[in-house]
């Protein structure tokens, strides 16, 4: 890249070229203004993609004529919400912006439970910016204020995307298990026996037990597993396994050195369909792959395929036997 | 710099900018050495809108993931003081795989309720001189003949439109108005005026 004296930034790009757009919304260029922005783009790569992006974004909205004619944006929540925060900072009175209601229009109301069922993912956005993916059978509940933005997750796992606000810290409760986060991104996993699993993706989180608990420090790809006593240890994970550990957002499990066993307690977390392993020297037997969540009779045919093994499909499920 | 053509906006709006948050996404999970996702995504369209043509391209996710990396490895190539480790594990990039997630299946399938929500939230005149312009397809002229203001004010309203809504519509990694599949469950005590539930919503019951 080039070393000028001051780099304009990224968003003064784009601002300049949404202008740009506007002017070419209006009408053909005259040939001033065609060769204006041409000398305008010419000085920097980012600006003729800017360009291209505002033209492109421009054209996307051909979408926003499906909206009819009875469209009425003033009164849409969102347009209060926006109303409202104009309205606050106009009158310096920002920090009383805990009493800004929700976003609206398919956002989730924050004193709202958001749920998935059995086989099912979400993604739900939050007022502050953030948003949290549920993984299958999953259950939340988030309480926003002035200082401090609280998640429940009451059962299953979750990723948390979370928008930076260094002013109202965003913490996920599990059970007795507390993680913090100013503006990062994570996932929290209650397990069957208690005990829950924490993984970084971006940025630093800290995690601690009981309402007084020592915090630990969690960086980008760490995890923790807290079970219900003993130390916090962190142990670092390369970014391939934060990837894999996040394959069920793509509906995918990511079965990396796991025995059939867990496979198959995996899959029933995904689907009422069971993977039935009576013979326990089977269910050791270890298999690697990623494999569509949705599909434990898939997955089984293909562990009998590469095992050596028999699967036979049942009313409710399918059962693994040596052949 | 040739600049992107008005038929080379409507390609980069259907095989570009659904991409572009996943892009991101991507991008800032891995090390760049300096750079800033922000300019490797501009520069990215940049490239793409000076295509000579885009007839060959069958998945513009992939491609404009691979322009990414392409924009990346030139510029780590050009500093001179980048780690020799940060060169391999940049070439080493692998763009990931086609498969669409639920999430941006769902985020297409309600964009309509999120521009709608953009343009909500626009300060007052630029949200009435917007919908005019863009919901109700009116020509600026028009638009600035019903609000009584120039055509100039039109235009700056709608540029400011157009910015915002270029924002959001490439970061959707934090966006607000992604869909969702299944239900919500409420509390009862929940105050139902604080949900507007989009009742297009699909259910899966």
């Amino acid at each position: 890249m080039k070393l000028t004296t001051i780099r304009e930034s990224s968003a003064d790009i784009d601002a300049a070229a949404a202008a740009w757009a506007g002017r070419v919304d209006r009408g053909p260029l005259s040939d001033q203004d065609q060769a204006a922005l041409e000398a305008w783009a010419a000085q920097d790569p980012r600006r003729a993609g800017a360009y291209a992006k505002a033209l492109a974004v421009s054209a996307r909205l051909d979408r926003a004529a499906g909206l009819g004619a009875d469209f009425a944006p003033a009164s849409h929540p969102a347009a209060k919400a926006a109303d409202r925060r104009r309205l606050l900072a106009t009158g310096g009175l920002l920090a009383a912006a805990s009493v800004v209601g929700a976003v609206g229009y398919g956002a989730l109301s924050l004193k709202g439970r958001v749920t998935t069922a059995k086989g099912d993912i979400r993604r739900a956005p939050l007022q502050d910016g953030s948003a949290v993916t549920l993984n299958t059978d999953t259950a939340i509940r988030a309480a926003f204020d002035g200082k401090m933005r609280r998640v429940d997750l009451l059962r299953g796992e979750a990723l948390f995307d979370v928008a930076k606000d260094p002013a109202r810290p965003f913490v996920v409760v599990a059970g007795d298990v507390r993680v913090r986060a100013v503006g990062t991104s994570f996932t929290v996993r209650t397990h069957a026996d208690g005990q829950v699993g924490v993984i970084v993706r971006e940025g630093v989180v800290e995690v601690w037990r009981g309402a007084e608990g020592k915090p630990v420090r969690l960086a980008a790809e760490h995890a923790v597993q807290v079970a219900t006593a003993g130390a916090l240890t962190p142990t670092p994970v390369g970014s391939a396994a934060v990837d894999r550990a996040m394959a069920w957002r793509q509906g995918q499990i990511d079965l990396d050195g796991l025995t059939l066993g867990q496979a198959a307690d995996e899959f029933a977390r995904y689907s009422d369909r069971r993977i039935v392993i009576d013979d326990p020297s089977v269910a050791r037997l270890k298999m690697t792959g990623l494999f569509s969540a949705s599909d434990p009779d898939g997955f089984a045919k293909a562990a009998a395929l590469s095992l050596g093994l028999q699967a036979t499909t049942q009313a409710d499920g399918v059962r693994l036997t040596r052949g | 710099m040739t600049l992107a053509t008005q038929q080379r906006a409507i390609w980069l709006a259907r095989n570009a900018l659904p991409h572009e948050p996943a892009l991101r996404a991507w991008l800032s999970r891995r090390p760049l050495a300096g750079l800033e996702v922000d300019d490797i995504v501009q520069e990215t369209y940049a490239i793409l809108a000076a295509l000579p043509s885009v007839d060959h391209i069958l998945n513009g996710r992939t491609y404009m993931f691979e322009v990414a990396k392409s924009v990346v490895l030139r510029s780590l190539r050009r500093s001179r003081i980048v780690a020799f480790e940060a060169l391999a594990e940049a070439e080493a990039l692998e763009p990931p795989s086609d498969a669409p997630s639920p999430e941006t299946v769902a985020a297409d399938r309600q964009e309509l309720s999120r521009i709608a929500a953009l343009i909500a939230g626009l300060p007052a005149k630029c949200r009435e001189a917007f919908t005019l312009r863009k919901v109700h397809d009116l020509s600026q002229r028009e638009v600035a003949r019903r609000m009584g203001v120039s055509e100039n004010t039109v235009e700056k309203h709608v540029g400011k439109g157009i910015g915002v809504l270029m924002n959001a519509l490439g970061r959707g990694g934090n966006a607000r108005f992604q869909a969702s599949r299944n239900r919500t469950d409420r509390d009862p005590d929940q105050d139902q005026s604080e949900v507007d539930h989009d009742p297009r919503e699909q259910r899966r019951h």
